[in-house]
C-alpha cells in the first residue's frame, strides 16, 4: 500500500532465525469421528522443518532470486514474506507493502464480470475505487484485447490464460514497494510473457524491491542480481546471482 | 491484549471489509433476479407454516405474544441471520482458502465479513417486518411501546455473538473436517432451544435460566419488547442481560482460540 510507512534507512526485508515446522503427512486434517472412536486423531504426528535457521536482510531496490530444488522451501519462504504463513521460530520483518504475485486468480469471482472483478480484487489489496479508476485503462490494456472485449462478460467464461493475465495486470498495478513473484512468469503465450518481462523490468527501474522464485535460469539471471540458495530448508548460500547459480548447478551435477 | 490489537488491525482495513461485503451482496443478488425474494421467502414461509401448525391444527394461541405471526416473523428473521452466519463463518477460512493464502489481511476479516454480509441481508429483510407490523397496527391488534429502543441493542448483541462464535468455529472447522456436519445438527437443535416459536416465559423453571445461556434467547426477548403488550408475558430482563454478557464472553473466547489456531490453520488450507 502506498500509505505504509517505509523506513528508508534500514533493510526492507529482515529475516532472523526463521523456522517453520510442518507435519509430514499431507492429510493431517482430523476427523471428529476418528477422534471420538479411536481416541487420538489417526493422523501421523511426525514433523519436519520446511525451513530453519534462515537469516538475511534485503535492502530497498534489490532484486533477489530464490534458487533451489523442489521441496527446498522456496515457496514457503515467499509465503512467509507475504505474511500468509506465520513462522514457528524467529521473525520476519517487512517494511512496506507487498504486491504478492502468488495465486494470481485467487480473488476473482466467476459469477461477476471482469470489470467488477478488477475493482474487487484491487480493493482487496488495498486500492480505493478512485485509484482503480485511475489505473483501470492500464490494467485492461495490459491484460490484452481479448480481456477488453470481454470486460462485461462473467469472469468464468474467460480462458485460463486470460484469467492469469488479468490477475497479473491487477497485481502489478498495485503501488507497492516490494514485489513477490512465484513462478508466474511461466504462464501465458510468448507475446504476453514478453509483456510481463517488460513490466517487471519497468518495476525494477522504478526502484521496487523484487523477490523472485523460479526454476528458469534465464529468468533468474535476467531479473536478479542477488541469489539465495535454499536446500532442504537451509540457506546454503547468499551471494551474487551468477555465483549462486554456479554453486547450485555444481551441486546438481555432483549428485547426479 | 490481542483483542484490541486485532480490532485495530481490522479497523485499519475496513475498506477491504466493505469490498468483501459488497462482493458478497453482488454475488447474491446478481445470480438471480429473485435474490432478494429468496432472502425473505424462507422466514416468511416458515412463519406461515408454524402459524398454521400451532394456531389452526393445535389450536394454541398462548405460545407467544399476540399477534403470533408477527412474533414468529421477528424471531425467524433474526434466527436466519444467526444460523446463516454460523453455517458460513464455520466455512469461512476453507471456502476462501485461495484468498486467505494470497492476501495478507487480518484473518479475522473472513469471519467478520460473513456476519456483516448476513447482517445487511437481515436489515434488507426488515421492510417485510414493517409491512406486517403496519398491517397489524392498522387492525389495532398490536401497539408499539418505548422498549423499541431495545431493537438496535439486540441487533448489536446478535452481531457480537455471531462474531464470537464464528471466530471459534472457523479455525476449528478448518482443522477438523467433519465439524461442518456437527454444526448443522447442533444448529437444528439450537433452533428449538431458542425461543423462536415459543416465548421464553413458557419454559418451566429452572430450565428457563439454562436457556438464558443461549445468547439468542435474550436477543429475541429484546427485539420483541417494543412490539407487544407485556401484561401476560413480562419482559425477561435476566435473559437480556445474560445474552449481552455471554456474547462478549464469546468474543473473548473466540479471539483466543482464533489466535492459537491461526498458525496451524494457515499451514493446512
Amino acid at each position: 500500500m502506498s500509505t505504509s510507512q517505509v523506513d528508508l534507512t534500514g533493510p526492507v526485508i529482515a529475516v532472523k532465525d526463521l523456522g517453520i515446522e510442518f507435519y509430514r503427512s499431507r492429510r493431517r486434517r482430523m476427523q471428529l469421528r476418528e477422534m471420538l472412536f479411536h481416541g487420538r486423531s489417526g493422523a501421523p504426528r511426525e514433523t519436519f522443518w520446511a525451513l530453519r535457521n534462515i537469516s538475511f536482510e534485503i535492502q530497498a531496490g534489490e532484486a533477489v532470486g530464490l534458487v533451489g530444488g523442489n521441496g527446498g522451501g522456496k515457496s514457503t519462504l515467499l509465503k512467509m514474506l507475504a505474511g500468509v504463513l506465520l513462522p514457528d521460530e524467529g521473525e520476519v520483518t517487512v517494511n512496506g507493502g507487498v504486491a504478492p504475485l502468488i495465486e494470481l486468480t485467487g480473488g476473482f469471482v466467476g459469477e461477476l464480470t471482469a470489470r467488477d472483478n478488477i475493482y474487487l480484487t484491487a480493493g482487496l489489496h488495498g486500492l480505493s475505487k478512485e485509484q482503480v479508476d485511475e489505473h483501470f485503462d492500464d490494467i485492461v490494456e495490459f491484460a490484452g484485447p481479448e480481456v477488453r472485449s470481454g470486460l462485461d462478460t462473467p469472469y468464468r467464461h474467460f480462458s485460463s490464460g486470460m484469467k492469469v493475465r488479468l490477475g497479473f495486470a491487477v497485481i502489478t498495478t498495485l503501488d507497492e514497494p516490494i514485489i513477490l513473484v512465484d513462478e508466474v512468469l511461466a504462464v501465458g503465450d510468448r507475446k504476453f510473457r514478453e509483456k510481463c518481462y517488460q513490466r517487471m523490468e519497468d518495476l525494477l527501474v522504478e526502484g521496487r524491491t523484487l523477490f523472485l522464485v523460479s526454476h528458469s535460469e534465464p529468468d533468474l539471471r535476467r531479473f536478479s542480481t542477488r541469489g539465495l540458495y535454499l536446500q532442504r530448508g537451509a540457506l546454503m548460500m547468499d551471494g551474487p546471482m551468477d555465483d549462486v547459480l554456479d554453486r547450485y548447478n555444481h551441486d546438481l551435477d555432483a549428485t547426479r | 491484549m490481542r483483542l484490541i490489537s486485532r480490532t485495530e488491525a481490522l479497523a485499519a482495513r475496513r475498506s477491504v471489509l466493505w469490498t468483501l461485503v459488497i462482493r458478497d451482496l453482488r454475488v447474491r443478488y446478481s445470480q438471480s433476479v429473485l435474490g432478494y425474494v429468496w432472502t425473505i421467502l424462507d422466514p416468511l414461509l416458515m412463519s406461515l407454516i408454524y402459524f398454521l401448525v400451532f394456531v389452526y391444527i393445535f389450536k394454541r394461541n398462548d405460545l407467544g405474544h399476540e399477534p403470533y405471526f408477527l412474533f414468529l416473523l421477528i424471531g425467524l428473521l433474526a434466527w436466519q441471520w444467526f444460523s446463516g452466519s454460523l453455517t458460513d463463518t464455520s466455512r469461512a477460512l476453507i471456502s476462501e482458502a485461495k484468498l486467505v493464502r494470497s492476501t495478507n489481511l487480518p484473518r479475522e476479516i473472513w469471519v467478520v465479513r460473513v456476519v456483516v454480509s448476513k447482517g445487511i441481508e437481515y436489515v434488507f429483510s426488515l421492510p417485510v417486518l414493517l409491512f406486517f407490523l403496519g398491517f397489524y397496527l392498522l387492525q389495532g391488534k398490536t401497539h408499539l411501546n418505548g422498549w423499541l429502543v431495545l431493537f438496535p441493542f439486540a441487533v448489536v448483541v446478535e452481531f457480537i455473538a455471531a462474531v464470537g462464535l464464528g471466530l471459534l468455529l472457523a479455525p476449528v472447522t478448518a482443522l477438523i473436517t467433519d465439524m461442518q456436519r456437527v454444526i448443522r445438527i447442533v444448529l437444528r437443535m439450537l433452533f428449538y432451544a431458542t425461543p423462536v416459536i415459543y416465548s421464553g416465559q413458557l419454559v418451566p423453571q429452572p430450565y428457563d435460566k439454562v436457556l438464558w445461556l443461549n445468547p439468542m434467547t435474550g436477543v429475541l426477548e429484546a427485539m420483541r419488547a417494543g412490539f407487544f403488550e407485556h401484561d401476560k408475558l413480562p419482559i425477561q430482563w435476566g435473559a437480556i442481560a445474560t445474552s449481552a454478557v455471554v456474547s462478549v464472553a464469546l468474543v473473548f473466547i473466540g479471539n483466543t482460540v482464533f489466535g492459537r489456531l491461526e498458525r496451524p490453520v494457515l499451514k493446512e488450507i
